[in-house]
């Protein structure tokens, strides 16, 4: 199965849970999007529009209401729920803590498809969980406590037991909450070489935009007024990071590809300068909410000079030596 | 191939064949101590030729000892196997054998019949409220509330929806028995008392024949299923998408829960504390969460401490038993609390 890429289709798919006693609750319609084998996809959109809701139906976790999911052309409804799972493996947001559970037992999950009725593990299933662990960089934790590992390594063993059910596909929901910036970025450069090396197709959702920005190959955007999908940078042509949250307290700046949170200006400063002081005192200034021009007359004057950086306002001239210094300085 | 891997495994089987050993020994003990101590000779001879052995001594242990030990046997094994089921599949360590509702129901059954329908009919029922009638009455209420829990099963996705469910369940069934006791008279109340402090000793050979089968079909099921329990323990959704059919699958086990612990208490009583405790204590000493392991280890584990009870129960060399359900309380919950003290990390499921 695994030498064979897979094709993901969402044809006007309409998706929601069923309640009780009440009409089905649709929550998102309407969608189209696509992945091809060897891409990473992340699904972005706000708290509560239904991104794990739509996970969980690619999963086959539940039902879809109209339209199609179609796996190489197969509709998912149609396929036997032990062949997807030989097709599609799935990372959830859950901790899972489990004790006198090794790194190796919660890794060799992975392989439950392909053992026999009680689970025992061939030489091939042990290699594959062994080489699963090598992908992610957990070689010689093999047998840690799944309940010693950090946030990240967890999230490496559960990746690493995605791998070793050697599915063509796999979805994650949300790989990267709860872990530090570097964590986040090495999977997500992790999973961008599994899709790369292996030809995996890579659905993930996320709420970590710059980055996702920055690694993955397409972007699928839900927004209540609509849905998108293409590469990161179509996605900001077009307008979708702007409406994507869009309010009076955050906007998206074009130029970095982030977004800000929007502030009244305290006060004109010009600044002046040059290298990396120059750069981060700038972004001091805007943390804090001031406005900075160029040429329009400022309301005070900073120039930055190796590790000095001097205030001038009409007759008053002050020195400070940390950017912190500075700050407080204004503040009062 | 794998160091730690091999290492474990030989562990494993050493620790089995200690525990075995263990539980040949207590099973004679069991048959050898009493209010008479029958000569090990004795006992082999009973067992094994009858024309050699004395008429008396092959009374005691084949009427009596024999068929208590192998009640223990069974009773021990079937609640500690639910136990573990019932942790591993609502992941939660306080989960036991009753969980479900199942020894409420058989309560019901019982309070129905000894408090309530023997009271019509006054006096002289309660000759009748020997080991038979209450047997099958505490086997239907406990039935009934399996089936219950059977189609609620198949209704309601959320397994902490049936959990509640099923403490509240207990809740009310308690509240019912406690009416029932209010209006019944003294000698009546007394049957129910006596009945839930469970009892090795009233189960006959006859109905043996009803409980092995009944074990051994609930040890079978819960065989069939060590593999989907293994993937319990990531919950449910990991099951799901590791191809498991939660219904079906969640059907079988409770249907194998039921049946052991429907059984065991339907004959002997609720026995409590076993079906929690013994799953927590072959987590530590064979420190594994497969249940590739732990079922055979909980069905030994859960004998052994089930013949120790019994042994201690009959207080060797005095005419009177103890009520097996105190025994076990109080032998095994300051067990229990030393290894939660000592190794909380163990002492976890999920």
């Amino acid at each position: 199965m695994s030498e064979q890429g897979f094709n993901i289709e969402l044809d006007n798919l309409s998706v929601g849970y069923e309640q009780s006693g009440a009409k089905p609750l649709e929550i998102l319609s309407g969608i189209n999007f696509s992945a091809c084998p060897g891409e990473m996809v992340a699904l972005i959109g706000c708290n509560g529009i239904g991104k794990s809701t739509l996970l969980r139906s690619l999963v086959g976790f539940q039902d879809y209401f109209s339209g199609n999911i179609k796996l190489n052309g197969d509709e998912l409804k149609t396929v036997d729920s032990r062949e997807v799972a030989q097709i599609i493996s799935f990372v959830s947001t859950e901790n899972i803590r489990v004790a006198n559970m090794t790194v190796f037992d919660l890794v060799a999950f992975g392989r439950f498809p392909y053992t026999n009725w009680i689970g025992r593990l061939t030489a091939e299933d042990k290699q594959k969980v062994s080489e699963a662990i090598k992908k992610v960089g957990l070689s010689g934790f093999e047998s840690r406590q799944t309940i010693q590992l950090s946030d990240g390594e967890r999230q490496r063993a559960m990746i690493a037991r995605a791998l070793a059910q050697d599915t063509p596909v796999i979805i994650l929901d949300e790989p990267t909450a709860f872990l530090d910036v570097s964590n986040k970025y090495e999977i997500f450069h992790l999973l961008q070489i599994l899709a790369k090396e292996k030809g995996k197709t890579i659905i993930l959702s996320t709420h970590d935009l710059n980055i996702a920005l920055r690694e993955v190959d397409k972007l699928w955007i839900v927004t209540e007024t609509g849905n998108f999908q293409g590469a990161p940078e179509d996605a900001v042509l077009n307008g979708w990071l702007n409406q994507l949250f869009n309010n009076e307290n955050v906007g998206f700046d074009l130029q970095e590809g982030e977004y800000f949170f929007k502030k009244d200006f305290k006060a004109k400063v010009k600044v002046e300068g040059e290298g990396l002081s120059l750069i981060w005192t700038l972004r001091a200034f805007n943390r804090l909410g001031y406005q900075i021009v160029m040429k329009a007359s400022p309301d005070f004057l900073v120039s930055v000079n190796e590790d000095l950086w001097t205030y001038q306002k009409e007759d008053v001239k002050e020195t400070f030596g940390s950017i912190y210094e500075l700050l407080m300085f204004l503040e009062k | 191939m794998n160091p730690p891997q091999e290492h474990k495994k030989s562990s494993v089987r050493a620790v089995f064949f200690i525990l075995g050993v263990l539980f040949l020994l207590l099973l004679l003990a069991d048959l050898l101590l009493g209010s008479v101590i029958v000569p090990l000779k004795q006992i082999f001879l009973s067992v094994f030729s009858s024309e050699e052995s004395n008429a008396t001594f092959r009374t005691i242990v084949l009427e009596f000892r024999l068929p208590k030990a192998i009640t223990a046997i069974l009773t021990g094994a079937a609640l500690s196997v639910s136990g573990l089921q019932m942790q591993t599949v609502f992941r939660n360590p306080l989960a036991g054998p009753f969980v479900l509702g199942i020894s409420a129901g058989a309560s019901l059954g019982v309070a129905l019949f000894v408090l309530g329908f023997s009271s019509v009919f006054a006096f002289g029922v309660v000759t009748l409220t020997g080991a038979w009638p209450l047997a099958i009455v505490a086997w239907i209420g406990s039935f009934l509330v399996m089936l219950l829990v059977l189609y609620v099963s198949t209704r309601v996705n959320d397994i902490m929806t049936i959990l509640i469910l099923g403490i509240l369940f207990t809740s009310a069934v308690s509240a019912i028995v406690s009416i029932l006791q209010y209006f019944s008279n003294e000698s009546m109340l007394k049957a129910f008392i006596i009945w839930t402090m469970g009892s090795l000793g009233s189960v006959t050979n006859a109905q043996l024949s009803v409980m092995a089968p009944a074990f051994i079909l609930g040890v079978f099921l819960a065989f069939f299923k060590i593999k989907d329990l293994n993937a319990f323990l990531l919950g449910e959704n990991y099951a799901r998408s590791l191809g498991v059919n939660i219904i079906s699958s969640r059907i079988i086990i409770f249907l194998s829960t039921s049946l052991l612990a429907g059984t065991i208490t339907a004959f002997c009583g609720p026995i409590g504390f076993i079906g929690i405790a013994v799953p927590h204590i072959c987590r530590v000493i064979f420190k594994t969460s497969n249940h590739l392991v732990l079922v055979p280890a909980v069905i030994l584990t859960g004998s052994i401490v089930m013949l120790f009870s019994d042994i201690v129960s009959q207080l060797p060399g005095m005419q009177t038993t103890l009520p097996i359900n105190s025994v076990t309380a109080i032998i095994g919950i300051p067990i229990i609390m030393w290894m939660i003290i000592k190794n909380k990390k163990f002492a976890s499921v999920s």
